[in-house]
């Protein structure tokens, strides 16, 4: 809310603009009743059709300028309302982007809720800033107006304005209640139908389709009456509105005939008196109503759900510089809340260049934990991971990005060139590097099959097998300096013989090489591996762990068939 | 042209009483709203007069009353109507789909908009119905109203309908383009932030979001550019409308003064024409009504089409001791299985991933529906998954979820299947909100593996349900099962050699086909059966 209060604050210029062109849409409004007052008491009423219609002729002309002054609002209404949304999207996608926990990171549908809110700001700030500058421009002109021709009667028109205005003031916070309460009550619905019909599979593994037929029904119902519950709100606001506009009306045909047959006021004075609240009060009054119920609610909940999604940046921050490449991790204990059994307890473990370390253990175990804790995404609970001799957390960012580099299982591939794709992380590098660097990984005939560097890339890979992308996600990588590389399940759609080749390509490269390991062969590969199943961590070459690890000779025996012979099968 | 929602939406309108009130509510308002400028007129005649006629100022305010009763009353009314009739199609909508059970048709976010979105379109239904008649009425009444005042009146304002027709139509075409472009870049902007979205980890480990956000938000400028191409059309729009009303206005207005100066009208009369003017105007206000109208009908046919979906017939079960199943065949899946799992036996069913090793698995327990074949089983089957999807209201329901289990029996289940403890440090220990809790896969795992003891079930099928349990808690687990739910025939669908390896019968799948049965050691000497485990080295 903030956020946005200030954004419109930066568009002042465009917002005063905007509000210069309403007094000029306002004219007719001023204007408009005493005009039509006038053309009947000099023209039409005085028997000079003449004057009538030159008189209506210059209510025509205000009408024109007025229609000119609401064109020029609405062309400048882009200029504060695009920037405003501009800034937004730049601001939710950046939040986004830059939420270092990603708990609530966005699916598919979570984007397309972000867009939808994008536009509901969008469209609500419109409304708002023509409905309520619409509101205060014509009924203060209206007002005067009617102040400068029935001077007499003008406080039977003011006070009941004024006291709907406050009454409706005074509503207002039940009525945002039961609106959040209606909003709050549509979500519930959502929710309850989501997980019902996600899980439709374990519905029926339950037997239990009445239960969740009734767990969905009592939200349906609950949003059904809190819908109602919001319409008597806005039926008793529509009517103190209603009642605020008319009571003026009835009132001044009520007061007037005195004053008429004692000549303080003309035929004209009543008609335009009339026409003031008929044609620009009135109107304006139920606009009020209408936007700060619904368009304001609206616009309150989207922003509040923009805020929820993204939240605010936070800057990395870390000034250590490491002095050598050296990993050295002590006594590491990580657990993704106090109360959660911790994923990695203990561990201590030392890397030097030139180690290559696979990491293997059951999936879902917490593996990937390691690569958070080594690339300083996460610090850990207890013990340290330093890199160089500083906690690789507080390590400049700028140093530790170019010295770690981390491929998921994940690959990111955006729309643009091959080439635009493999520089992501070194955008120094030519061309002869990105092909040396896509031979090494074994992707030149996909490359050749793609057409090139010069070749367009669609949206996440479009068009490419899962491997395919991989492999352009690894040589991404292996152009670039970085002397810690982690590959975290980053050759899991590639063969075997892909893989192999991945890893000695990476191995050979000067450096630490970390494999959290899809498959176990990678651990063969390595000279250390370290073993996650849930408890203290193993660590040790292949041979050692063979010799002390149960669970490791498990892993291995139904990988490896020549032990077949030596260690029997665990029996029932 | 008749939908297949329409018969939908006329069953949703006919269900109910309340239309008809709100009809007659309607009826009544509007005609409150078409004489009100003739009283305005009468009550504006009698101030100008000079002389206080209480009947006249009563009339006014009886009209006024009538119209502003009647629109709270028809506020309310409306909200009412809609509100039922967007549940009583929710409920039908969620009733059926979860008739036709697992797999479903309708994928799960697909199913989910019909049933907020779409249901929601089409409850409103009799509203935008009424307020289409209703503007209708009105502008006719307005009309009428006119030509009583003075049939010139009426000759004028008919010149500029037309008119008004052609430009409401003349801005749809206008902002055609800019809006498609407006959704394009908006789409893009979409689809580039779920790249970078799915990139996360490679953003977050390189620290480039701020760079990766810049190539999100290079198409902002043409969005920019759509938005004020928008706005100008709008403006446009605005300034013809702007013109269009007063143009109108003036045209009566003259016509009216004259009416005036020959003495066929008063000057209350003047302000009759004005507000008539006014009301018939309304009509083309009304004509994204019609836009509404389309889209509420295109929502029933969506709501029609799950609806219209016939629930697979449920082969009634044959009784058997253990599981018997003869060429059984499932579309795209399963491919003429024929095996025996014999009662009180425990199974694995192993296989590389696509093997149709979880829909074996949801055949067996009579999950989802055969294409072909015959299943014979023994009683009632408990299920746990892998990624148990939990539901209920509270972390005990969503382990009671479909039984009417105690307390006792949910926290007993919870103990066998090693969760217990986990569940007790919760905030509000077993009654803690679904929403609330913070579980892991392998605590949800567990959890789902205590609702299939709970149900205490002669079959118990496990689809790779301990895949993220260390091997010392799936030991423990395991034992625990056996404890609790004694000689019961078992089914496990696991990846690991070791649980294999502990079966009575491996039942080894290969692309939807019985690719063999025997027990691990003797399938171990195939080398495809090793490569099961071992991704293919």
């Amino acid at each position: 809310m903030r956020f946005y209060l200030s954004t419109l604050a930066g568009h002042r210029r465009g917002v005063l603009i905007l509000l210069g062109w309403s007094m000029l849409e306002g004219v007719p409004a001023f204007f408009g009743g005493k005009l039509v007052g006038t053309a009947v008491d000099q023209g039409f009423g005085a028997g000079d059709p003449q004057a009538g219609v030159l008189w209506l002729l210059a209510f025509a002309a205000l009408a024109v300028a007025g229609a000119l002054g609401q064109r020029q609002v609405f062309a400048r209404l882009g200029s504060v309302v695009e920037p405003m949304r501009d800034a937004l999207v730049t601001q939710v996608v950046k939040g986004v982007l830059n939420d270092p926990t990603h708990r609530r990171t966005p699916d598919a549908s979570a984007v397309a809720m972000i867009t939808r809110h994008v536009e509901v700001v969008r469209d609500a700030t419109a409304g708002v800033l023509v409905q309520a500058r619409a509101l205060l421009v014509t009924t203060v002109a209206a007002l005067i107006g009617l102040a400068t021709t029935a001077a007499a009667l003008i406080w039977l028109v003011v006070l009941p304005i004024i006291a709907a205005l406050v009454l409706f003031g005074l509503m207002l916070p039940s009525l945002a209640k039961r609106q959040r309460d209606a909003v709050m009550a549509d979500e519930r619905t959502a929710e309850a139908s989501g997980a019902v019909l996600t899980g439709l599979r374990d519905v029926a593994a339950c037997t239990a389709s009445d239960e969740a037929y009734e767990d969905i029904a009592t939200q349906i119902d609950q949003q059904a009456r809190a819908s109602v519950v919001v319409a008597w709100a806005n039926s008793l606001r529509a009517t103190v509105i209603a009642i605020g506009g008319f009571a003026p009306i009835v009132l001044l045909v009520a007061f007037a005939p005195p004053l008429v047959a004692s000549g303080q006021l003309t035929k004209g004075a009543v008609l335009a008196a009339v026409v003031y609240l008929t044609n620009s009060v009135n109107p304006a009054l139920h606009g009020l109503a209408r936007t700060t119920s619904t368009v304001v609610m609206r616009l309150m909940v989207a922003l509040k759900r923009l805020q929820e999604a993204a939240p605010e940046k936070t800057q990395e921050t870390g000034r250590e510089t490491p002095s050598n490449g050296e990993f050295v991790l002590k006594d590491v204990t990580f657990g993704w809340s106090p109360d959660a059994e911790p994923v990695v307890r203990g561990l201590s473990l030392g890397l030097k260049p030139g180690d290559h370390l696979a990491v293997v253990g059951p999936s879902g175990i917490g593996k990937s934990t390691m690569a958070s804790l080594l690339t300083g995404l996460m610090p850990p609970d207890f013990g340290c991971v330093l890199f160089g001799g500083a906690p690789v957390d507080l390590v400049d960012p700028a140093v530790r990005h170019h010295a770690i580099a981390l491929i998921p299982q994940e690959t990111y591939l955006f729309t643009g060139t091959v080439r635009e794709n493999l520089t992501l992380l070194a955008p120094w590098a030519t061309d002869e590097d990105l092909t040396e660097a896509v031979k090494k990984v074994g992707a030149k005939p996909l490359l050749d099959r793609l057409g090139g560097l010069d070749a367009p890339l669609g949206h996440a890979g479009e068009g490419l097998s899962a491997g395919e992308a991989q492999l352009l996600a690894l040589a991404r990588v292996y152009v670039t300096s970085a002397s810690v590389v982690i590959l975290d399940e980053a050759t899991s759609h590639l063969d075997p013989a892909a893989e192999a080749r991945v890893e000695r390509a990476f191995a050979r490269r000067d450096g630490i090489l970390v494999v959290i390991a899809h498959r176990l062969s990678s651990a063969l590969r390595a000279n250390r591996v370290l073993v996650m199943d849930g408890g203290k961590p193993l660590l040790g070459t292949h041979e050692h762990l063979l010799q002390t690890s149960p669970l490791y000779g498990q892993l291995m025996l139904a990988w490896d068939p020549t032990r077949h012979e030596e260690t029997p099968l665990p029996r029932r | 042209m008749a939908k297949p929602g329409d018969t939908l939406l006329f069953s949703t309108v006919r269900r109910d009483f309340r239309p008809w009130l709100l009809l007659l509510n309607a009826a009544v308002a509007t005609t409150g709203g078409l004489l009100l400028p003739t009283a305005l007129a009468g009550a504006v005649d009698m101030a100008l007069s000079g002389k206080f006629v209480l009947v006249t100022v009563l009339w006014l305010l009886l009209l006024a009353a009538t119209e502003i009763v009647g629109d709270a009353i028809g506020i309310v009314l409306a909200a009412s109507i809609t509100a039922r009739a967007t549940a009583w199609l929710r409920k039908r909508l969620s009733r059926h789909l979860l008739a036709l059970g697992h797999p479903s048709r309708f994928a799960a976010g697909d199913a989910v908009s019909r049933l907020t979105g779409d249901c929601g379109n089409a409850g409103g239904i009799v509203v935008t119905l009424l307020a289409l008649t209703v503007t209708a009425v009105s502008s006719v009444g307005a009309v009428v109203a006119l030509a009583l005042l003075d049939w010139r009146l009426a000759a004028v304002f008919a010149v500029s309908v037309p008119l008004a027709m052609f430009l409401v139509r003349s801005h749809m075409q206008l902002t055609a383009d800019d809006v498609l472009a407006y959704q394009q870049v908006s789409g893009e902007i979409s689809a580039r932030l779920l790249d970078a979205v799915a990139g996360r980890h490679t953003i977050a480990a390189a620290g480039i979001a701020d760079r990766e956000s810049e190539r999100v938000l290079q198409p902002l400028p043409r969005l920019a550019a759509a938005g004020a191409g928008m706005w100008r059309t709008q403006a446009k729009m605005m300034w013809r409308a702007g013109l269009l009303l007063p143009a109108v206005e003036l045209a009566v207005l003259v016509a009216a003064g004259f009416g005036i100066l020959e003495g066929r009208l008063t000057t209350g009369d003047v302000l009759a024409a004005l507000g008539y003017t006014a009301l018939g105007m309304g009509i083309v206000g009304q004509m994204p009504q019609l836009t509404v109208l389309e889209r509420t009908r295109a929502s029933a046919t969506r709501i029609a089409e799950v609806l219209d979906t016939p629930v697979p017939p449920r082969p009634e079960l044959l009784p058997s001791t253990g599981i018997e199943l003869r060429n059984v065949s499932v579309d795209g899946a399963l491919h003429d299985v024929s095996l025996t799992i014999p009662g009180g036996a425990f199974a694995a069913v192993v296989g590389s991933s696509g093997a149709g090793k979880s829909t074996l698995a949801a055949v067996l327990g009579g999950l989802s529906a055969v294409d072909n074949g015959t299943v014979a089983r023994e009683g009632a089957v408990g299920y746990a998954f892998e990624r148990p999807a939990l539901l209920g209201t509270t972390i005990g329901r969503s382990i009671g979820y479909g039984t009417a289990a105690d307390d006792a029996q949910v926290r007993d289940a919870a103990v066998a299947a090693q969760v217990h403890d986990v569940l007790i440090r919760l905030p509000q220990g077993y009654d803690t909100p679904l929403a609330d809790a913070p579980l892991s896969g392998g605590e949800a795992q567990r959890i789902g593996l205590a609702r299939a003891i709970v149900r205490d079930p002669e079959v118990l099928v496990l689809d790779d349900a301990t895949a993220s349990l260390d091997t010392v808690t799936e030991a423990k687990v395991d034992a625990a099962l056996t404890t609790a739910l004694p000689g019961r025939t078992r089914v496990v669908v696991t990846h690991r050699p070791a649980t294999a390896a502990r079966a009575d019968v491996v039942v080894w799948l290969e692309k939807g086909r019985l690719r063999g049965t025997g027990t691990h050691q003797e399938l171990w000497d195939h080398e495809d059966y090793r490569a099961v485990f071992t991704g293919g080295e």
